[in-house]
Formats: structure tokens, C-alpha cells, sequence
């Protein structure tokens, strides 16, 4: 079997690894704050949001604080199974790595 | 790169985010009010006693709302709404508001003297306080540490005005978690 089997493309970027890590641990998140805490470009962080929502891992909600506009993002069903699956996958490839 | 490595090199990112999501949690304002609210509330048996109970009856729980609603707002200026921890603050400050309110029972049993209740006051404190700094915020840990220290302090010294003493070692301690914030590390490590 090879150790890298169960490694989920859309998750394997660690950008969005940790987007979906993240949102598993807290319910939801602005893109604003993601952008503090991953310190990436708006247009970089834009487009791994969108990867994870194309594959339905993500879901947005769009509201307005203070007169201005906040997309919230939260994790689906789907999303937090394929994160199980991924950390799953990255605990055997340390296990094979451990020996 | 050998895939071990990269593996290694996104855990630490990730853990990295995750820290810096973590170290920016709770509003210092809050333990400001709480600081103001106990410094007052805790002169007053020294200085005003009639007007203690009032003050407690009114202020205690006005200032959890006010509480409940900065946490809040802060929640949505930091860009996080988190249920399952806003859950979780609330029922660790009931628990410790219900430890708060049971110190003054044997008190009023005159089981105890009142001033002894104001001693104890501190030790329920900073109890409760490093264990919120264990599993919350962690620079409540220093403001329960530092209640401890005032809680033997008080035991050993005679201080005349003990009400206002422990009053002010409780609003020094939450003042010192206003200003204490933890360094929050960069994604990159």
C-alpha cells in the first residue's frame, strides 16, 4: 500500500489544510480573519476558498457588520469527513515514516 | 523533498495558524469592567456596607451580560463565531459564579467571620481563574496565580481594611490579564 493513499487533493495544499483545520475547531470564520492568520494575498486566499467550496468542503454566508460586507465560511459534512480521511492518511504516512 | 518532510512543514504551518487563532481569544476589555466592578464592589462593605448588597444584586449580573455582549462583538470584529466555546466560557464563569456565591454561605451561617469570607473570595478565585488560564486563555493563569499569592498574604497579614484589600488584588489580577497577551506566532513558524 502506498503511504500517500487516502491524501485528499483539495486538502493536501496546507493553505486549505488549514482552512479546513481551522473551521473544524471553530464554527465560523470572515475571510478577513483568515487572511491574519494565514498572512496570504486575497487573491491567493480567494482561490483556495473557492477550491474547497467547489468541492463542497465549505459553505459561505455573507452578512454585514457595521455597514460592511463579512463572508463567513463554515466546514460541511462533507468537508469535516474528507478532513477525518486526510489526517487519517497524514498519521500513517508519520506511522510509516516512524517506522 | 521527501513527502515526510513536507508533511512535517504543513503540520507546523498549520499548527502555527491554529496557535495564532488561539493566542488572540478573549477581550481584554472585559476583564477591565469585571476589574473596575470588583475594585468598588468590594470596597463598599469597608466604606458603604448598606449599599454592598444592592450593588451586587445589580451590578453582578448587569456586568455578566455586558460581558456575554463584548465577548460577542468581539467575536464577529475578530472574524470568529465559535458556539461550542462561547458555550464553554459560559459554563466554566457560572460554575465559578456559583463558587463565588457558596464562599459567602458559612458567612452568613455565621459559621465564619465575614472578613474570612472575603479571604476565601481569593483562593475560589484563583482556582478558578488558572484553571479558565489552563483551559481558555492563557494569561488567566497569571491572574489565578496571583490571587493565590493574595489569598496568603491576607491570611498571614492583619490588614484593617480587608474587604477593600481583596477587591483590589482581584482588579490587579484581571487587570493583569488585560494586559497580558500572549505572543501570537506567525504561520510561516
Amino acid at each position: 500500500m502506498n503511504a500517500l493513499d487516502g491524501f485528499d487533493a483539495a486538502l493536501e495544499h496546507r493553505a486549505r489544510l488549514t482552512i479546513a483545520v481551522l473551521l473544524a475547531r471553530h464554527g465560523e470564520i470572515s475571510f478577513s480573519r483568515f487572511k491574519e492568520l494565514l498572512e496570504l494575498t486575497d487573491g491567493n486566499l480567494g482561490a483556495q476558498l473557492r477550491r474547497l467550496e467547489d468541492d463542497a468542503y465549505i459553505a459561505l454566508r455573507r452578512a454585514f457588520v457595521d455597514r460592511k460586507p463579512v463572508t463567513w465560511y463554515r466546514l460541511t459534512a462533507t468537508g469535516r469527513k474528507a478532513l477525518d480521511k486526510h489526517l487519517r492518511a497524514l498519521r500513517n504516512v508519520i506511522a510509516v515514516a516512524q517506522g | 523533498m521527501p513527502a515526510i518532510e513536507q508533511v512535517r512543514e504543513d503540520l507546523d504551518y498549520v499548527a502555527n495558524a491554529v496557535r495564532r487563532e488561539e493566542a488572540d481569544r478573549g477581550p481584554p476589555a472585559v476583564y477591565v469592567l469585571w476589574a473596575v466592578i470588583v475594585a468598588i464592589g468590594f470596597a463598599l462593605p469597608d466604606f458603604a456596607p448598606r449599599h454592598a448588597g444592592w450593588y451586587w444584586l445589580i451590578v453582578g449580573p448587569a456586568g455578566g451580560i455586558a460581558s456575554w455582549l463584548l465577548g460577542r462583538r468581539q467575536g464577529i470584529i475578530d472574524g470568529v463565531h465559535d458556539a461550542a466555546l462561547a458555550r464553554r466560557y459560559a459554563y466554566d464563569w457560572l460554575v465559578a459564579g456559583a463558587a463565588f456565591i457558596l464562599v459567602f454561605v458559612p458567612a452568613m451561617a455565621g459559621a465564619i467571620q465575614p472578613t474570612a469570607a472575603a479571604v476565601n473570595v481569593l483562593l475560589v478565585g484563583g482556582v478558578a481563574y488558572a484553571l479558565a488560564g489552563v483551559h481558555l486563555e492563557r494569561p488567566l493563569l497569571w491572574s489565578g496565580l496571583l490571587m493565590f499569592g493574595g489569598y496568603v498574604a491576607l491570611s498571614l497579614l492583619a490588614l484593617p481594611y480587608v474587604w477593600t484589600a481583596t477587591g483590589i488584588i482581584v482588579a490587579a489580577s484581571l487587570a493583569i490579564a488585560a494586559v497580558v497577551r500572549p505572543r501570537a506566532p506567525s504561520p510561516q513558524g
